[in-house]
């Protein structure tokens, strides 16, 4: 005897859809709007710095060095930005840095969250030996500032864009451990896990398919700020001249070697130092909308 | 006589939602009102609005929203918080979630009496003691030291009481208070509650979605039931004329709906569809879609309150 | 071994479990005796209802006859084959012949997935079927439990309480289980919602013949769904035969509690209001003898020495000293 069809039941067919629910949310958020546009700038001068670049960024014009910018008297349109010590152009070095910084950032989050995910999940499912184990591992890690940190690598493997990766990467892994696992502790206990359980999920398919997902969202906001702490260190580490070595174009060594023309040549610190506040910034404030726009407790009702 | 509360066409939106469309209720002094309704027909924010917890962006409207003939909707903010809390007291449904944990249970019913009362030293205390022993918390001595974590969830229910007739309210408002507790508990929270209304001739609002609850409650006090669906009530009459003939169509399927009624079936007599929510709000009556009984004029255009029922065509008996 | 138990689809007996808890860093561990000694089956195609109030071993139980967690001591038979003892695979095969229905209906679903994923998921883990078949049997069973084929798309929370225990309830039909334990399914529902998914157990029973274990502490609906009835309290069962029995003529005084507690909206219908002394005690320390004489109206001081044990008597077994024939 078949089932006697119920009457249809019918659901909200008019509520948004998930995505389109997070696009209001981060665009009633002015502040973040503008980042995300500020940020799009920085990632299309960056792509595109070949054909954007007016000159070839260790191009040395040996007599226009320390020409200022056009809109101060001695500035020339060729250099839209003035020149540094070595007759570099200005602009055309912050473009090619900004390759540089956007792909330490990027390399170094991924090196990063990959292994902190798993070994988040881990740790989170494995409680009794491997859970102690590896978050020790990590607080070994947090025992150094993170810039010490990123020193002492850079010392026992050397200066340079990949080391420089590396030692950025370490530093950020146990943030991402500890993330990973309190999230995955916490919604390891719902009753979706314990149905997956009963349906005879391996552990493996627990943690991938049905916990992670919705680990997603403390992630991603995470990965977008710790982007902008990785460009920082870049800069601080370049700063240092441990980082990328010259003649690379990279912001923070850019302003270590332009300290001693503060006084003389006040362009050739204050662009690089402007350029990071404000991609720093614009990832900071975007990081910020991606929370507030992902966490339903935040969002105000609309 | 004019009733304790009066409230005329309460409004409450939410941002272009309507969570309360227009809700008349009246509660005189000593009587039980029980609202009854489901999960989204607005009967706890109906009284949120009264108590002023409704934050932005709702928007509390109303035609008059008197107590004891003052409108609260006029009065300055000093002034309802002298009625709010002390006259007009209020129980919520899960006392743990309610209570601050961390401070002690004894502490949190010290600070309603030093507010309200202006209690202090020896008096207070021996006021504490004497409500914890009226809601019949037993050892109240050692429990005044008690934090809310370490008590049951029918004791934490008895604090609450305790902290809402601290003061001798004239109106208690009790929002599912025993929904979330056991069985056993919940007839003994529900027995204090009757036996505090009639000790105290206190009026009693009691929102809850079980139809026996307030049908037991009901018993021995003069009463009214109003039944809400979808922000609007439906349906108001004394207790014994709704549960032995209902009118409305909404009422009269909730009753057919209790397993009690349908002893024997093999199938249990249930309400097709959902309440409806935010996007699919119907033009004409709002049980239409659902509506055994459902004719043209339903789908056209909304009932008034005739009467004491929302229905362009009532069940008869 | 009568006949109706060679038929059970489940059998336990004296279903142990005990938790290990500490109690702060100077004090022994303590022992929760959450589940002490269960014993009952279930028939082919009938309902067992388990009903209890918080601290009785409920959901315990019900961890136990899902496979989640062994027990402590005692067996576990799954058409003949003891959980207790059963290897990886061979719990694997067992795990599908019990499924579970939980009570939150907003937390029992993955918010991340869409209910075809969710409901694919069992067929995924357990069969061999490809795309294609696994995608027919989903919407096979989406229309079965009342919902429409464009709704497999959706994700959780554009459901209502009610469709999303449709869903739950289609996820643990999903591969044809002999049993499906039900974890007060329908306590977080409306009314009228509760009578639909009520419906929706039942007919589903009549058609495929499946077994539920239906945990309720809501007496009017045990009634309405039940053939058996189990009363547990702190851990053990008190009383428990079929439901006309245990219900209609309750002898344990626990029992008659429960039932004179339960709000009836019929004044003829109401049971004598017995009136229990305190709480529930802690399953950390029970209660000496019968775990229940702190509360009993009845209490001798034979109650205070002596476990009762589980006697047959009219019709029903009963652990109480007091209740004879």
């Amino acid at each position: 005897m078949p089932v006697p069809m119920p009457v249809p039941v019918r659901t909200d067919a008019g509520a948004p859809t998930p995505w389109r629910e997070f696009t209001t949310a981060f665009a009633s958020n002015r502040g973040a709007l503008l980042a995300f546009f500020v940020f799009a700038a920085v990632v299309f001068g960056a792509v595109f710095a070949p054909w954007l670049a007016p000159h070839d960024p260790v191009q040395q014009f040996r007599y226009y060095m320390l020409t200022p910018p056009p809109w101060q008297a001695g500035g020339m349109a060729q250099f839209p930005l003035g020149t540094d010590e070595l007759g570099r152009c200005i602009l055309s070095r912050l473009l090619y840095g900004a390759r540089i910084s956007l792909m330490i950032g990027l390399a170094s989050v991924l090196l990063a969250l990959l292994p902190g995910v798993a070994l988040g999940l881990l740790a989170a499912f494995h409680e009794k030996w491997l859970s102690p184990l590896i978050m020790r591992l990590m607080d070994i890690l947090l025992a150094l500032p993170g810039l010490l940190l990123a020193i002492c690598v850079i010392t026992i493997l050397g200066p340079g864009l990949v080391n420089t990766v590396i030692a950025i990467a370490i530093g950020a892994l146990p943030g991402y451990v500890r993330l990973v696992r309190g999230s995955a502790l916490a919604e390891k206990g719902r009753d979706y896990v314990t149905a997956s359980r009963v349906a005879g999920a391996s552990t493996a398919r627990l943690m991938f398919s049905a916990v992670l997902p919705n680990c997603l969202a403390p992630l991603i906001v995470n990965a977008t700020l710790s982007f902008s702490s990785a460009i920082l260190e870049t800069a601080a580490l370049g700063f240092l001249g441990l980082g990328v070595q010259p003649p690379l174009a990279e912001w923070g060594s850019m302003l270590s070697a332009a300290r001693d023309y503060i006084e003389r040549a006040p362009w050739v610190v204050t662009m690089p130092g402007l350029t990071i506040l404000v991609t720093v910034l614009s990832i900071n404030l975007m990081g910020d909308g991606l929370r507030d726009a992902l966490d339903p407790k935040l969002r105000r009702a609309s | 006589m004019t009733p304790l509360l009066e409230i005329k066409n309460l409004r409450v939106t939410f941002g272009g939602f309507t969570a309360v469309d227009g809700v008349d209720l009246q509660v005189q002094s000593g009587e039980l009102l029980g609202i009854v309704g489901e999960s989204g027909s607005g009967k706890s924010v109906s009284m949120m609005a009264l108590m002023g917890l409704i934050d932005a962006p709702g928007i509390v409207s109303a035609d008059a929203l008197r107590f004891d003939g003052h409108d609260l909707l006029t009065m300055t903010a000093a002034a309802r918080r002298h009625i709010i809390g002390k006259d007009i007291a209020m129980v919520f449904q899960d006392a743990l979630n309610s209570l601050n944990p961390s401070h002690t249970v004894g502490d949190q019913v010290r600070e309603v009496l030093r507010l309200h009362l202006h209690l202090r030293g020896a008096a207070l205390e021996a006021r504490v003691l004497e409500l914890f022993e009226v809601v019949e918390i037993p050892a109240a001595k050692t429990r005044l030291k008690a934090y809310p974590h370490e008590m049951s969830g029918g004791m934490n229910q008895r604090v609450m009481i305790a902290m809402a007739i601290a003061c001798e309210p004239r109106l208690l408002i009790a929002d599912e208070p025993t929904t979330a507790l056991d069985v056993t508990i919940q007839a003994q929270v529900m027995d204090l509650l009757a036996r505090l209304q009639r000790d105290r001739a206190m009026s009693l609002v009691l929102i809850t979605h079980d139809l026996a609850v307030v049908a037991e409650m009901a018993e021995r006090v003069n009463n009214r039931v109003a039944v809400m669906y979808a922000g609007q009530v439906v349906e108001s009459a004394a207790a014994d004329t709704l549960f032995d003939h209902p009118r409305h169509p909404y009422t009269h399927a909730l009753l057919a709906a209790l397993p009690e009624h349908n002893k024997g079936a093999q199938r249990l007599s249930a309400l097709p569809g959902i309440v409806p929510g935010r996007y699919d709000r119907p033009l004409g009556c709002l049980l239409a879609p659902r509506c055994a009984f459902v004719q043209d004029r339903c789908r056209a255009a909304r009932p008034d309150l005739i009467d004491g029922v929302r229905c362009f065509f009532p069940v008869r008996k | 071994m009568t006949e109706a138990m060679t038929e059970a689809v489940l059998q336990a007996q004296s279903l142990t479990r005990h938790y290990r808890v500490s109690q702060g860093l100077f004090k022994p561990h303590a022992t929760v005796k959450a589940l002490d000694g269960v014993s009952f089956f279930v028939q082919r195609g009938r309902t067992l209802a388990v009903v209890g109030e918080s601290g009785c071993g409920k959901s315990t139980l019900a961890r136990q006859l899902t496979l989640i967690e062994p027990p402590t001591s005692g067996a576990l038979l799954l058409d003949g084959q003891d959980a207790a003892t059963a290897d990886k695979p061979q719990l694997k095969a067992l795990r599908q012949r019990v499924q579970m229905v939980f009570q939150n209906p907003y937390a029992s679903l993955n918010p991340r997935k869409t209910i075809a994923a969710a409901l694919a998921e069992p067929l995924l883990i357990n069969t061999r079927l490809n795309a294609a078949e696994r995608n027919a049997k989903v919407l096979q069973m989406i229309e079965r439990v009342g919902l429409r084929p464009e709704h497999a798309q959706r994700y959780p929370h554009m459901f209502s309480g009610g469709q999303r225990q449709r869903v739950a309830v289609a996820r643990a039909m999903m591969l044809s289980p002999a049993l499906v334990v039900a974890d007060e399914p329908t306590s977080a529902l409306d009314v009228s919602i509760q009578a639909q998914v009520l419906n929706l157990f039942m007919d589903l029973q009549q058609a495929t013949g499946t077994a539920y274990v239906f945990i309720s502490h809501n007496l009017a609906v045990v009634e309405h769904v039940a053939h058996d009835v189990m009363v547990m309290y702190l851990g053990r069962a008190v009383e428990q035969g079929p439901k006309h029995a245990v219900l209609g003529a309750p002898l344990h005084p626990y029992t008659r509690a429960l039932l004179g507690a339960v709000p009836v909206l019929k004044k003829a219908d109401r049971r004598p209001r017995i009136a229990l002394v305190g709480e529930t005690p802690s399953p950390i320390n029970p209660p000496s003898g019968c775990s229940f004489h702190t509360r009993c109206p009845l209490v001798q001081a034979r109650c205070r020495a002596e476990v009762p044990l589980l006697r047959e008597v009219d019709g029903r077994r009963v652990a109480c000293h007091l209740a004879e024939a």
